[in-house]
């Protein structure tokens, strides 16, 4: 009964979303406030019906009823309870689902938060959120139903994916959808001052939250997936330009983008029109990397023919939505009133270069990823396109943007003084140097282009430092002022530091591991050592362990330092899962400070030894350090107070400011 | 019937909570141009904390307190054309009722259309203690897997278990099913044969290495075990000594009493020229792998494609051109990149020389 209670609570919510994608649409044409009303009680039984479909579709897998299909084919009795729930969303159709839920928060979100937004503003965006969501339940209804059932069941279940069956994995989806599907709103809010024809201030208060919220869960969800495969896969390797892994950052790439573009509304009332398309364009990116993924398109072309019904809806949807709002921006568009003026050298015009570099990043790499899928549906051939061509794209088109970042927060608005920022920045600059010629000298005489990056890396650290210490004054006035004004800066600006400086450990990681990694690869007999950076890794011997639902063969390893201690155990492993009969790698990680010595174990060769690839990533930590800051700086900058609009109707008095406030 | 009243519950509580704004009295929109007026002053305030904090100059203040008064007076010009929105409508009212008509309508017509309404639920738990006379071959098996779970130690638990999974073409869980009961009890022909039948099954009819130990060790223990007798000779015909097998195969039917189901087999083994068929199948081969490093030479950044051409080479038994296609991926992949060193290690797994 719980099942079938799910699949008609799934219904009823497509019911409900038809009539929520209407009625406050036409409320808010005509100026009722009643059809306008429905709009919040409506999003928020849609989330409680969503939310009731999938804690039934959770409890199918906890329980192990195999007469859902679903269930069926993506779980087995065997396994841990905690890859049960996870197995919920680690399907095409239950993430779906998952996508559906957080989609429904978000809207839920807007109905309990939005009390301050002109009514008909709010009419339209729910009823917006309510089209999408029409549409993507109609999607799941009509071709990947996760309820669908089998009669009789069958006993035992196929088991999920085993690389899926990992902590990592269960964290990344509904983090990666939470920024997917954050970038919803923002093309609500888009399409919804379209329809009205104008843009208002309000608009520009309330898109700024949501980009920043949707952009921080992305970037957990992109660090999230590329740890992962890192330590999953066994290659050692963290980023492998897939087009699953683009179809994840091109969104990320244009939520910058509009993260930038919205500052500028909020502040300054300009680049409106701009900001709207690119609301359009985030989320758009958004679908198209949903439904790459979900509809098998990237891995073969061919998935596409052998389920017609759902390639052909998913075209449709994109269609229907890209086309649409795309469309409506070009009707609409003339009509909004263009903002405010600025110099070409001024924050704005920062803000405009920056958008610059990343929308052309972003084609680049959209063009990177599609080109194989276009040549092979017109000619038939199967092309890659590998890193080289992202590196050589890619690398020229990031590398400006970098070394212009520091300057950006250092320009005043609507007109600047370059001049003026690059004297501020003159210490920033040459600690950078510094840095860069001792990396030069004393770690690796080999590359500049090492020591080249790892002074872009510096220089962005330094740069988020100089921006706080101009701001607080310090050397300006006393210590002691300059303290306290360094505790009164608003949260934003604190946001912008971390953010920056997120982004250069995240350089320095990626820098670091390209130019001063260290591979070995040996065939080993128990006994063995190897020499890995100075690190003696010496090769134990292989050990049988059985686990719940997999048999493996452990590789144990212990390394020892320069003078000969030893330092630690490191396991690695090759897991067997019985049940899909499918191998995986299973690395072993000992991490040194931010550096990590990675041991990977490879097939047995002839001789009865085993191969083994082992490496030292010098600083590899820096890469996922740099993105959970750049998560905490959009956090932190979520938290900034000033992001409250007050109601007209309620005069209130407004609360006390904090007593830390200067009397100056 | 239970889930009926939930459903019914669901729709009308649905209904309600929609019934709720509409029943309201005619209540008008607010004018949002005064929600944007809110929005500047809110702007005007943090101008002044902005001063206060040193973020910005006096003079700076004063150019953006002028900028966002400009925009308010732009604003309340716009603010008095507007006044007059067009307000409530008497569509309203039936737009509604149709809008929450429309729920129960849709939700439950589309149910109809693909749910399963009857069905309960079947959790695993309870299916496993129901009555055992009903339970299909599958559950049965099930219940035993669930047994041996609790008590792996089962020795004869196994051995009723083992032959099942064979029959049903689980040969994995066959295997260590037979080499379950002889690690427990003591390893028997019957058991040995079994386990290298599973074995020779798991690798599509191949009699391995392992499997052909445990044949070996089945005839140690039983020399006349019959099984065990047919895969050895099927092991020497695979192995290229068809001679051999025959000889084998003609010796086991001597031994034969009459009217056994092994007549049949050997009969079928002898008649079966395995020589030209082998022979085809090689030169297929030889083609597809012809055709795959052709593909690679234009499409040289296919790993996977590399490492099947990689392994067909010492299937093939062609050693060096399995090292020359090994040097010539490296040099495609580029020395160094993830995916070269994924390949070197797997050429090492298979004896190849690699670049340290």
């Amino acid at each position: 009964m719980i099942v079938e209670i799910g699949h008609f609570a799934l219904v009823l919510a497509f019911a409900l979303s038809l009539v929520l994608s209407v009625v406050p649409l036409f409320g808010a044409r005509i100026g009722d406030s009643r059809l306008m009303g429905i709009a919040e009680p409506a999003s928020l039984s849609i989330l409680a019906l969503i939310a009731l479909s999938f804690a039934a579709l959770t409890v199918a897998y906890v329980q192990s009823d195999f007469s859902v299909a679903n269930v069926w084919e993506n779980s087995h009795s065997a396994k841990p309870m905690l890859y049960k729930i996870t197995g919920v969303w680690g399907n095409h159709e239950g993430s779906m689902l998952l996508w559906i839920l957080i989609l429904a928060a978000f809207a839920g979100l807007v109905a309990i938060f939005g009390g301050n937004l002109p009514a008909t503003l709010r009419a339209n965006v729910l009823a917006v959120q309510g089209m999408i969501a029409a549409a993507f339940l109609l999607f799941v209804l009509a071709s990947s139903n996760p309820f669908e059932r089998i009669n009789p069941p069958p006993i035992e279940g196929q088991d999920l994916n085993p690389i899926l069956q990992d902590i990592g994995l269960a964290i990344h989806p509904p983090l990666l959808y939470l920024g997917y599907v954050g970038f919803s709103i923002c093309f609500s809010f888009a399409v919804a001052a379209l329809i009205e024809g104008r843009i208002d201030a309000a608009w520009a208060r309330w898109v700024r939250p949501w980009t920043l919220a949707a952009w921080a869960a992305l970037t957990g969800g992109i660090a999230m997936g590329s740890y992962w495969a890192y330590y999953e896969l066994g290659w050692g390797g963290y980023w492998f330009w897939d087009p699953v892994e683009n179809a994840s950052f091109l969104p990320w790439l244009s939520g910058t983008a509009l993260l930038h573009s919205a500052i500028v509304m909020e502040k300054r009332s300009a680049l409106k029109i701009w900001t709207v398309l690119l609301a359009i364009l985030t989320f758009s990116l958004s679908l198209l990397g949903t439904f790459l993924v979900r509809s098998g398109v990237l891995t073969s072309v061919h998935a596409f023919a052998t389920d017609p019904t759902r390639g052909v809806f998913i075209l449709m949807i994109l269609i229907a939505f890209i086309g649409g709002s795309l469309a409506l921006f070009a009707f609409r568009a003339s009509s909004l009133t263009a903002g405010g003026i600025f110099h070409p050298i001024s924050r704005e015009g920062g803000l405009v270069l920056n958008n610059l570099f990343l929308t052309t990043a972003a084609a680049t790499v959209l063009i990177g990823t599609l080109w194989p899928l276009l040549v092979e549906s017109v000619s038939g051939e199967k092309i890659s396109v590998g890193a080289p061509f992202f590196n050589m794209t890619f690398g020229p088109l990031i590398v400006p943007l970098l070394l212009a970042v520091p300057f950006g927060p250092l320009l005043a608005w609507k007109r600047g003084d370059l001049y003026a920022a690059s004297q501020r920045l003159f210490v920033a600059f040459g600690l950078s140097l510094a840095i860069a010629l001792a990396t030069f000298f004393i770690v690796d005489r080999v590359s500049a282009l090492a020591a080249f990056g790892i002074a872009v890396a510096f220089w962005l650290v330094f740069g988020a430092v100089t921006d706080l210490a101009l701001k607080s004054g310090i050397g300006k006035v006393s210590p002691s002022v300059a303290l306290r004004r360094f505790i009164g800066l608003p949260r934003s600006v604190f946001g912008t530091a971390f953010a920056h400086a997120g982004l250069g450990l995240t350089t320095l990681g990626i820098v670091a591991v390209s130019a001063l990694e260290v591979e070995r690869i040996a065939v080993m007999q128990p006994g063995d050592a190897m020499d890995v950076a100075g690190y003696e890794l010496r090769f134990d011997g292989l050990f049988p362990v059985q686990g719940p639902n997999f048999t493996e063969e452990q590789g144990r390893f212990t390394y020892s330092d320069r003078s000969g201690r030893e330092r630690g155990e490191i396991v690695s492993s090759k897991r067997l899962y019985t049940a899909r009969q499918m191998p995986t790698t299973e690395a072993g990680i000992a991490s040194r400070g931010f550096s990590q010595l990675y041991v990977a174990l490879g097939d047995r060769a002839p001789d009865g030894g085993i191969v083994v690839r082992a490496w030292w990533k010098p600083q590899v930590l820096f890469i996922w350090i740099g993105c959970v800051a750049m998560m905490l700086g959009g956090a932190i900058s979520l938290l900034d107070r000033r992001l409250r609009v007050g109601a007209p109707a309620a005069r209130r008095a407004r609360p006390a400011r904090p007593a830390i406030e200067p009397a100056e | 019937m239970v889930f009926w009243i939930v459903a019914a519950a669901l729709t009308f509580g649905i209904c309600l909570v929609l019934l709720a704004p509409l029943a309201r009295g005619r209540a008008d929109a607010a004018d949002s141009r005064a929600h944007e007026i809110e929005v500047y002053k809110d702007q005007l305030l943090e101008i002044d904390r902005d001063t206060a904090r040193g973020l910005i100059s006096s003079g700076e203040a004063e150019l953006a307190r002028a900028e966002i008064g400009r925009k308010i007076i732009r604003l309340s010009d716009a603010r008095d054309a507007a006044a007059s929105m067009p307000r409530s409508h008497s569509l309203a009212r039936w737009i509604g009722a149709l809008a929450i008509l429309s729920l129960p309508l849709v939700s439950w017509g589309l149910y109809a259309a693909t749910g399963s309404p009857g069905y309960a639920d079947q959790p695993l738990q309870a299916r496993l203690h129901s009555d055992p006379s009903q339970a299909s071959v599958d559950e049965l098996i099930a219940r035993a897997e669930a047994h041996l779970a609790t008590k792996p130690d089962d020795a004869r638990g196994w051995d009723v278990l083992a032959p099942i999974y064979l029959r049903l073409g689980r040969y994995a869980d066959a295997a260590t099913a037979f080499a379950n009961a002889s690690r427990l009890d003591e390893p028997t022909a019957a058991r040995l044969a079994g386990e290298g039948e599973a074995l020779a099954a798991a690798a599509n009819g191949r009699v391995t290495e392992d499997a052909l130990a445990r044949f070996e060790q089945a005839l140690a223990l039983a020399p006349d075990d019959l099984r065990s007798r047919y895969f050895v000779a099927l092991a020497a015909d695979q192995a290229g000594n068809g001679d051999e097998a025959r000889r084998m195969w003609q010796d086991m039917r001597a031994d034969l009493p009459e009217g056994s189901p092994w007549h049949g087999v050997i009969a079928a083994a002898l008649e079966s020229d395995g020589a030209d068929m082998l022979s085809e199948r090689s030169e297929a081969i030889e083609g597809m792998v012809a055709g795959l490093a052709a593909r690679l030479e234009v499409n040289s950044n296919d790993v996977d494609g590399w490492q099947q051409l990689i392994r067909s080479y010492m299937v093939l038994d062609r050693p060096q051109e399995a090292q020359s296609a090994l040097e010539r991926a490296r040099d495609a992949l580029g020395a160094g990149s993830p995916e070269a060193g994924h390949l070197a290690a797997f050429g090492l797994s298979l004896g190849l020389e690699v670049e340290r």
